[in-house]
């Protein structure tokens, strides 16, 4: 009987896909200068519910589920299940606080002196670097969750980490993708045709104002550079997840530890083959390098470009996926 | 004073007394198997099967070899389950390693972090169980049932350090009678484990790691890589991002040019 399942190599995805998307849209919007606010807003909104997905998911996996808080009441600095279970954590609970003082911002315009907005502001700026740690630990944490093992395909190298963040991190520039351009291109007519939809459906005649104010245009929407942007640091980032696929596998068949040469086997020739090379290799590495490089010929203003780099971004994310249920299964077998 | 076992491989006559004794004296539920074409039975250690003898067959030119070892928590003194469990309900009491079934959630971290494969979490229990050691038992003066149930004395309790001498003697006897690999195993393994094991042949023979390690031994280096890596990939795009900038610099000139020379 299988030890770790499907809701652990679910969980591992969304949570490193929720880290890597904050991590990537930080980086993007200190060098650009503060050019990408509107990215790490959506970085850190969508990541909540990713992250929670991937706790509901873990705790149903508990043979006890209804004990999980005796998670929270050790702190075990060796065990990363105890420490990443601080992490992450910490981690939601940040982003909650950061999403709670954007969005305040405007009705805290409305009502409270300069001096309290900019304080918030200066609050949420020091929050988003606690963030950007924590989002680093996070994607680190994955890996590590299984590289502290005995198990030669998890524990036989210390390359499973780095290949898990460059995952982890190729994933959520994915996410964020999808997202500029779905958030982007969402026609406006259906946006008021849907919300009234729903204000019809509901009753609810304050519905379009509170979304412009959750969500006002100019904070949320997300300038068409960056998403070109994104798609060049896609190539970047796929290249150190290959170097690290590599440099783990070369290890692992090189490695001391008894079974690594046989774990690494059942991956490459073995069991799994069929969905390492084409889920893992194709998928997530290949298919989604060539379409971001021959993308960077077309103009971002042209549909060819947006399909070309969605498309890159849905292979990511499926691949990451399929990445971390090799892993998992194949390390238990 | 330390209490331990020991195995002696070269008494073992593959009876299974053990592995019957030790679902009695715990109540654990019978699994249903399939004939595999071994008398090896059940196939591997579960979550209600704590102690079960390896069987390795050896066909050579005619003549047919049984080996048996038996298969159970070793109660190590560097022990994984216990350094990766994130509730703490691994932990040593004296020299056994005990799971607080009350405390524990059901991760299976351990059962991925010990080097023998001895702990499991099933259904449907839920938590992770393996060999107590019978502490029951041993804390009233009796021995393990295993042992107990042992028709040849293949497994004996006792002072850990007079088993060690007595393994000791034994292994060089195996030695003058022609078993040239044989080993005594446990005694410094992981800090030395609860359970020392006479060997005819070498540990990996018998599918024992020949150098277990505590699973958190690399710990350290495994957040290095991949918080090195997250710094890796920000430098990458640090640097990617001055490229562009340079890039689109270098367009805009080419454009303002050539609009100069209009
Ligand atoms: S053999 Fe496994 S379960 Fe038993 S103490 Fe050692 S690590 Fe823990
Ligand atoms: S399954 Fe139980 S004993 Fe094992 S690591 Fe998890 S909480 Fe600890």
């Amino acid at each position: 009987m299988i030890n770790w399942g499907a809701p652990i190599w679910i969980y591992l995805w969304l949570a490193g896909m929720a880290g890597g998307a904050y991590f990537v849209a930080f980086l993007d919007d200190l060098f650009t200068r503060g050019g990408s606010r509107q990215l790490v807003r959506w970085a850190t909104v969508l990541g909540i519910p990713l992250a929670v997905i991937g706790v509901i998911l873990l705790v149903i996996d508990l043979g006890h589920p209804i004990r999980f808080w005796h998670l929270l009441v050790a702190f075990r600095v060796l065990s990363p299940m105890s420490l990443g279970s601080w992490i992450l954590l910490v981690w939601v609970g940040i982003a909650v606080i950061m999403t709670i003082l954007w969005w305040s911002e405007q009705p805290l315009a409305l009502m409270a002196s300069e001096g309290t907005v900019r304080s918030a502001r200066r609050a949420t700026r020091f929050l988003s670097w606690f963030e950007l740690i924590f989002s680093v630990l996070v994607m680190a944490y994955t890996g590590v969750l299984l590289a502290t093992s005995n198990l030669p395909l998890w524990a036989g190298t210390v390359l499973l980490p780095s290949l898990f963040v460059a995952s982890a991190a190729s994933t959520g520039v994915a996410l964020l993708i999808i997202t500029s351009v779905t958030a982007n291109t969402i026609d406006k007519g259906e946006l008021k045709l849907a919300i009234g939809l729903v204000k019809m459906r509901f009753g609810l005649t304050k519905l379009k104002s509170a979304i412009n104010l959750l969500f006002n245009p100019t904070e949320w929407t997300i300038p068409r550079q960056t998403v070109a942007r994104l798609a060049e640091v896609d190539v970047g980032v796929i290249l150190v997840e290959i170097a690290a696929l590599i440099g783990y596998a070369i290890w692992l068949g090189n490695s001391a530890m008894a079974g690594a040469g046989e774990a690494l086997k059942v991956v490459t020739t073995g069991a799994l083959a069929a969905p390492f090379w084409v889920g893992v290799v194709l998928l997530a590495m290949l298919i989604p390098l060539v379409l971001d490089v021959t993308s960077r010929a077309k103009d971002i203003e042209t549909r060819a470009f947006q399909r070309a780099i969605v498309t890159s971004s849905v292979c990511v994310i499926l691949g990451g996926l399929i990445l971390r249920a090799v892993i998992v299964i194949g390390g238990q077998m | 004073m330390a209490k331990a076992m020991l195995v002696d491989v070269s008494k073992c006559i593959g009876c299974r007394s053990c592995q019957v004794a030790c679902k009695q004296w715990h109540d654990l539920p019978a699994v249903s198997t399939k004939q595999e074409g071994t008398y090896e039975n059940p196939p591997e250690l579960s979550a209600s099967t704590w102690t079960k003898i390896e069987f390795k067959e050896f066909g050579e030119d005619g003549t047919f070899r049984w080996l048996f070892r038996k298969h159970q928590c070793m109660h190590c003194t560097e022990a994984s389950c216990v350094e990766v469990c994130p509730t703490g309900a691994v932990a040593h009491h004296d020299e056994f390693v005990e799971i607080n079934q009350e405390w524990c959630i059901g991760c299976g971290y351990c059962v991925t972090a010990c080097p023998f494969g001895a702990v499991h979490r099933e259904p449907p229990k839920g938590t992770a169980r393996k060999c107590v050691f019978c502490i029951d038992r041993v804390t009233n003066g009796l021995e393990p049932a295993c042992a107990k149930a042992c028709p040849t004395g293949a497994i004996q309790f006792g002072e850990r350090a007079d088993l060690v001498e007595a393994a000791h003697r034994r292994v060089q006897t195996l030695i003058a009678e022609g078993y040239s690999n044989a080993v005594l195993y446990g005694e410094n393994e992981l800090g030395g484990l609860g359970y020392l094991y006479v060997l005819t042949d070498r540990p990996s023979v018998f599918n024992l790691p020949e150098n277990p390690e505590v699973a958190t031994s690399m710990v350290s280096a495994q957040w290095f890589s991949g918080i090195g890596t997250a710094v890796l990939l920000a430098a990458v795009s640090f640097w990617l991002f001055f490229k562009r900038k340079k890039r689109i610099e270098a367009i805009q000139q080419s454009k303002t040019e050539g609009g100069a020379e209009e």
